[in-house]
């Protein structure tokens, strides 16, 4: 389930930073992309709830620090 | 109780003395009564009281409740009435007149004659602005389960009032905090050697650098008639440095005070001015700050139902890429206008430290890709020393000329300070007299040059480093302890504390 995950970030991160090169891992974070700033980051976030039809809490919109965490909540709810 | 005097330097003394000699559990209530004590002091009186038992009582009784209800709707009804307390108290506490003033602007614009009377000042109690935003932090990080609330009112008045941070920041966060703040510290030597260094190096940046660009300036821009061209462009980029200098190293004390207690705080500047563009500047400038409005004002904002529909809409009517910069642009002027009053609320602030820092950013981001473009087609390669120098430099001047209204006392003196700004007097850079005659003679020019190569140095290391100071500890005592003694002698020869020196005028003080 977790190579599942992987592959449909890879595409929501490909779509938003516009980078069909894009390919994530646990331990990527904001500095491994360059349009990966604070500005782009909810959007990043809206489109992976999107993507999973879940929601983040304010708290781990702002505390996430890499892809690997991201994915943890993920699979927490789905 | 300003940073820079004898009693505050008594009052540390005392505080740490006592600190360390009382059994460890009493740790904290010692800094919670040196904080009352600073909080109160020469300030005691019936406003002042019910000033901090408002922000106090309610921050503490709404964040239990928060957290009671915490799986209900009433927790979020508590949060609201929480901050609105807060906020509304702080709002009347220092805007009121200003948004008075404006209503009174407009009326006369539309020729209407009735004018509000401005409310006569009430004393305020110092810190205000910080710990009403601190305190609401903590409320929204309860409700986020990012912390739990704290039972104890005293410890949660501790919370609230630590003193180190009352004059100029930084922002703190209770759950990185809490530990620290309650917890038994044992006297360590070298945590005391740390902090001492950076209070000195504070001290330095404020009494030796600071003040002494402060005559320049205050000279200049008291009389911008009589001191125009060259005279307001070095002024004015004296005065970014000032301000730079001023609240650093305020910070800097701040820091090595609360360091000696054994409670790190976090870091509110990281070499700004080698910033390439004002997005960067601003990562690296009062960052705490930053950091909090993205956390509780940007990010929530952004991703409230009202503006995720727009950029829905957006995105629909003006394609993918730029419908999603239309939502982004108007939380971002929102976020900047807040800054601007939070800076003071006057229109100079919400200019200088708002709307123009919007526009730089606006600008940066719409032509960004452009001008890689186009230095790309031309090419021009942009990692190369030259063009990093240009940024640097263009950075440096833009937030400078921003600060122009930062450091006026009107927008019309603003606006003629610029006018007056482009005349062409060059020569006064050369003839060996006119430049002294602006508050600083040669002797003084000499000070600041080498005290600015000095801090420009140290910048780099932080910038390559993180922290100077470690690598200052590595050596071996010999050069350690004599840039130490340096630094010391330099503060007591070279700094500023003659008849005009007002030891309480900390820029950021009035925040």
């Amino acid at each position: 389930m977790e190579k599942e995950i992987y592959e449909r970030l890879n595409k929501v991160f490909r779509d938003v930073f516009d980078d069909e090169t894009i390919e994530v891992n646990s331990e990527t974070t904001s500095k491994d992309i360059e349009d990966w700033d604070s500005l782009e980051h909810i959007n990043l976030v809206v489109a992976v709830e999107q993507e999973f039809g879940i929601k983040f809490n304010m708290n781990e919109v702002t505390t996430m620090k890499n892809v690997g965490e991201m994915v943890s909540i993920i699979m927490s709810r789905i | 109780m300003s940073l820079i005097s004898f009693s505050f330097l008594l009052f540390c003394i005392i505080t740490i003395l006592i600190y360390f000699i009382v059994p460890k559990k009493f740790q904290w209530i010692i800094l919670l009564i040196s904080s009352i004590c600073f909080l109160f002091y020469k300030n005691l009186n019936i406003y002042t009281i019910i000033q901090s038992l408002i922000v106090l009582l309610s921050s503490y009784s709404f964040g239990i409740l928060i957290e009671k209800f915490r799986n209900e709707k009433k927790s979020k009804i508590f949060l609201l009435i929480g901050i609105f307390i807060i906020l509304a108290q702080l709002i009347y506490l220092k805007y009121t007149n200003v948004f008075l003033r404006s209503f009174n602007l407009i009326f006369s614009l539309f020729n209407i004659k009735y004018r509000f009377i401005l409310l006569s000042n009430k004393p305020v109690l110092i810190g205000i602005s910080y710990y009403s935003l601190i305190m609401i932090s903590y409320l929204i990080d309860i409700y986020r389960r990012a912390c739990e609330s704290q039972k104890n009112i005293f410890k949660c008045a501790l919370f609230m009032s630590y003193f180190p941070i009352l004059t100029s920041g930084p922002f703190i966060r209770y759950d990185n905090i809490k530990d620290k703040l309650y917890s038994q510290h044992k006297f360590n030597y070298s945590l005391m050697c740390k902090g001492l260094i950076r209070i000195l190096w504070g001290l330095f940046k404020v009494i030796v650098i600071s003040q002494r660009l402060g005559y320049f300036v205050d000279t200049v821009y008291g009389n911008i008639y009589t001191y125009i061209g060259f005279y307001i462009v070095i002024a004015t980029l004296f005065f970014t440095l000032q301000l730079y200098t001023n609240f650093s190293g305020s910070i800097d004390i701040i820091m090595g005070i609360s360091e000696i207690f054994g409670i790190d705080l976090p870091e509110n500047f990281r070499a700004p001015f080698f910033s390439k563009t004002i997005t960067e500047f601003w990562r690296n400038w009062h960052i705490t700050l930053g950091a909090w409005l993205k956390d509780y004002i940007f990010y929530p904002l952004l991703k409230s139902n009202f503006i995720q529909a727009l950029t829905h809409k957006c995105k629909n009517k003006f394609g993918k890429k730029i419908g999603k910069k239309i939502p982004l642009y108007i939380c971002l002027f929102i976020m900047w206008i807040l800054i601007g009053i939070w800076h003071g609320g006057d229109y100079t602030f919400i200019i200088g430290s708002g709307i123009l820092q919007f526009v730089f950013i606006l600008i940066e981001d719409i032509f960004g890709t452009i001008i890689i473009k186009i230095n790309d087609k031309l090419g021009i390669n942009m990692k190369t020393f030259s063009y990093k120098l240009y940024q640097v430099i263009r950075t440096y001047l833009l937030f400078s000329f921003a600060m122009i209204f930062f450091r006026a006392d009107s927008v019309i003196n603003a606006l003629e300070t610029i006018r007056f700004m482009f005349v062409w007097n060059p020569w006064i850079l050369f003839d060996h007299t006119s430049l002294y005659a602006a508050g600083l003679d040669r002797y003084d020019f000499g000070v600041l040059i080498i005290s600015l190569v000095a801090l420009f140095i140290v910048d780099i290391g932080i910038k390559k480093f993180d922290s100077v100071r470690d690598k200052l500890l590595q050596q071996n005592i010999v050069f350690r302890w004599g840039v130490i003694y340096l630094l010391l002698f330099v503060i007591i020869i070279f700094g500023c504390y003659g008849v005009d020196y007002n030891p309480s005028s900390f820029i950021y003080r009035q925040f």
